[in-house]
């Protein structure tokens, strides 16, 4: 709150020009950000005959047929189930493991945390994507392509990186006495990890998934050399086939897109507080 | 304390515990590093890696063949001009917009910061297909760019007959509307003149707005997005929509770090007569440089990753002039015959530029003074 004080005289000392000019940026490129996604929703509505002759204006015979027709085309119904198996067993996944190894790289002692810590702070800024093609190798190589178990490893190593560094780094600041004592009173370390470092978690464990939620639904390049039946499929690779032969019909397409943007609108929505602070909190680390 | 410490309990503990994540981390993020090597000095061609076809070492021919092909340096040289409008586009704007709102220069931070990080949240295949649509020749830009076009020739025809003492179907305006259009206008007839005369005399006895529509229709010209498949700017789109998807991140970084400034300082600096610009530059720049460092060293690993968005919004294409390395990689592995190992040759160049990153960060954490918390 002290520094509300202090910044009231910021503002004091900027002029009238300052402003306007600021506000005149940030509208322009606010409406440049979401102008694009309001005409996306709205041209979902139209039919592809309407859209070819209005594009700019609302939709004058109003029509949810696009959106019946896309869900039909692209599978949605098979692909939406595998979505949130896929972005709630892989977060889920990935916390899980953080926060185990976070505990003990974090509060158990031994001479091996230094070089494992360090190899994973390495793969923060290492990409999958880069390893797309020896990791189709490899899961071929394993017998696993095509599964849903190839899909959930994958997604949970990339996500491991950071989500040990924020686990450690946060079960650090736990307050050794409270495992001590709780080893005085007999408890072993897995009953220590269940009582005590879970639920006194729960802020990394929020941070950790709101990192990982919106990656994994949006995930498309992994994904893509990972599964090729429309069964183990998710979203993004089933609103992906309105690329090509369905290109040109519009209406589907924007129907389609619309159905793979709602979840992640609706989910930024509701944590926009918590996706927010998570990024300022995750996005920068070597 | 010490004395209820059980150590081997505690070692036990302690692997059962790393062990699964680090297992998971080594099977997907160390084996296939190892792999890549392995297979791009290989003649590796596909089909079973053990007991299938025999493959072995092939020297560094991969590598030979891949620093020959004038496509490979095509697509590095987009990964770069990916980095450069991240770290000069990006960075600088969303430095901006962050310092708008922590100078209080704009009301609502919640607000601008809500809208403008928006388009991060939304998968980049949507983002992608939504921006081809938006640029091609069929899309909502080209239907303004007509518009425009269309008035403005219509007003043009109205200049033309009112200059030429009103409209008649005769040959002299003919001619003038056909001289108007230059000569696109010309390839469309055999005999120009005569057979456009011929033309608006068929509008006879129908309203002359029908007239105008009927030639604006004819001759006004049409936008069609040809810069889009010119070599030297047909990566503009795609650089913009990362303009356009990613500022946001980076401001919310910047205003984050911003606020931990403490206030006091800059209050004190300001006591003592420092205007605007020496805060700038004395305090919020100094404080900021390590995030600006590390924001730019993430915008060069982003760039290794934009696959989807490449792919979903031109594949590459026109005519391969949009790849960028992922891509490359991507066709060499899965379009025509595989060449799995110039492939992996490519996936290791990635690796070790992301290596080369990690350095960078850590070198950068030294001289700047590190990580913000």
């Amino acid at each position: 709150m002290e520094n509300r004080k202090h910044q009231a005289s910021v503002k004091k000392t900027t002029s009238f020009a300052g402003r306007f000019f600021a506000y005149l940026i940030m509208v322009i490129f606010a409406i440049m950000t979401v102008y694009p996604i309001f005409w996306l929703i709205m041209n979902s509505f139209k039919t592809t005959r309407e859209f070819q002759l209005n594009q700019i204006g609302f939709p004058k015979d109003f029509t949810l047929s696009n959106y019946v027709e896309a869900w039909k085309m692209g599978d949605f119904g098979l692909l939406f189930p595998n979505s949130l198996i896929y972005t709630g067993g892989a977060t889920i996944g990935i916390i899980f493991f953080s926060l185990l190894a976070g505990f003990a790289l974090g509060k158990l002692h031994s001479r091996a945390t230094k070089p494992i810590y360090g190899s994973f702070m390495i793969g923060i800024l290492l990409t999958t994507q880069t390893l797309m093609i020896p990791l189709f190798l490899e899961v071929n190589m394993l017998g696993i392509y095509n599964t849903r178990f190839a899909v959930l490893l994958v997604y949970i190593g990339s996500g491991l990186p950071l989500g040990i560094y924020l686990a450690t780094e946060y079960i650090r600041s736990i307050p050794t006495a409270l495992i001590e004592s709780a080893r005085i009173d007999g408890a072993g370390f897995f009953t220590i990890f269940k009582r005590i470092i879970v639920p006194m978690s729960k802020p990394v464990s929020t941070t950790i998934a709101i990192l990982n939620i919106s990656n994994i639904w949006n995930e498309f390049a992994i994904i893509n050399i990972l599964v090729s039946k429309t069964e183990l499929k998710s979203l993004p690779l089933g609103i992906y086939k309105f690329s090509g032969s369905l290109s040109t019909d519009y209406g589907k397409q924007f129907a389609a897109l619309t159905i793979g943007m709602v979840p992640m609108l609706v989910f930024y929505i509701i944590f926009r507080k918590q996706i927010t602070k998570g990024v300022a909190a995750g996005a920068i680390k070597g | 304390m010490k004395r209820v410490r059980n150590y081997r309990e505690e070692t036990k503990a302690y692997w059962a515990m790393v062990l699964p994540g680090l297992l998971i981390y080594l099977v997907v993020m160390a084996f296939p590093i190892i792999l890549s090597a392995v297979l791009s000095v290989s003649d590796y061609s596909g089909g079973k890696m053990f007991r299938g076809e025999p493959w072995g070492y092939n020297g560094f021919q991969a590598y030979i063949s891949l620093f020959k092909d004038p496509w490979f340096w095509n697509a590095l040289k987009n990964n770069m001009y990916i980095v450069l409008v991240s770290v000069f586009g990006q960075l600088p704007l969303g430095f901006i917009f962050a310092y708008f709102i922590y100078a209080k220069l704009v009301k609502a931070p919640n607000f601008w910061q809500g809208i403008l990080y928006v388009p991060n949240i939304i998968s980049v295949i949507v983002v992608g297909l939504l921006w081809q649509t938006i640029f091609s020749p069929h899309g909502p830009i080209a239907e303004v760019m007509n518009t425009i076009n269309r008035n403005q020739f219509q007003s043009q025809l109205k200049a033309l007959f009112a200059s030429s003492g009103g409209y008649a179907p005769t040959k002299e305006i003919a001619a003038k509307i056909l001289q108007m259009v230059g000569p696109t206008g010309e390839a469309m007839f055999s005999d120009p003149v005569p057979e456009l005369a011929e033309l608006l005399a068929s509008y006879n006895g129908q309203p002359f707005q029908a007239v105008l529509d009927g030639l604006t229709n004819l001759f006004a010209p049409r936008w069609t997005p040809t810069f889009l498949s010119q070599n030297n700017v047909a990566m503009l789109p795609i650089l913009f929509v990362i303009l356009w998807m990613y500022t946001g991140m980076y401001m919310v970084l910047f205003l984050a770090n911003m606020q931990k400034i403490d206030s006091q300082i800059i209050e004190a600096a300001r006591i003592d007569g420092a205007s605007e610009g020496q805060v700038m530059r004395h305090i919020i720049l100094p404080s900021l440089s390590g995030t600006i460092v590390n924001s730019a060293i993430l915008a060069i690993s982003g760039s290794l990753s934009s696959f989807s968005l490449v792919y979903s919004m031109t594949g590459g294409g026109p005519s391969r002039v949009t790849e960028i390395l992922a891509i490359y990689m991507y066709n060499k592995a899965f379009l025509g015959r595989p060449n799995f190992p110039l492939a992996n040759a490519i996936s290791l160049i990635m690796v070790l530029i992301s290596f080369l990153l990690i350095v960078l960060t850590k070198v950068a954490e030294k001289r700047f003074g590190g990580r913000e918390e």
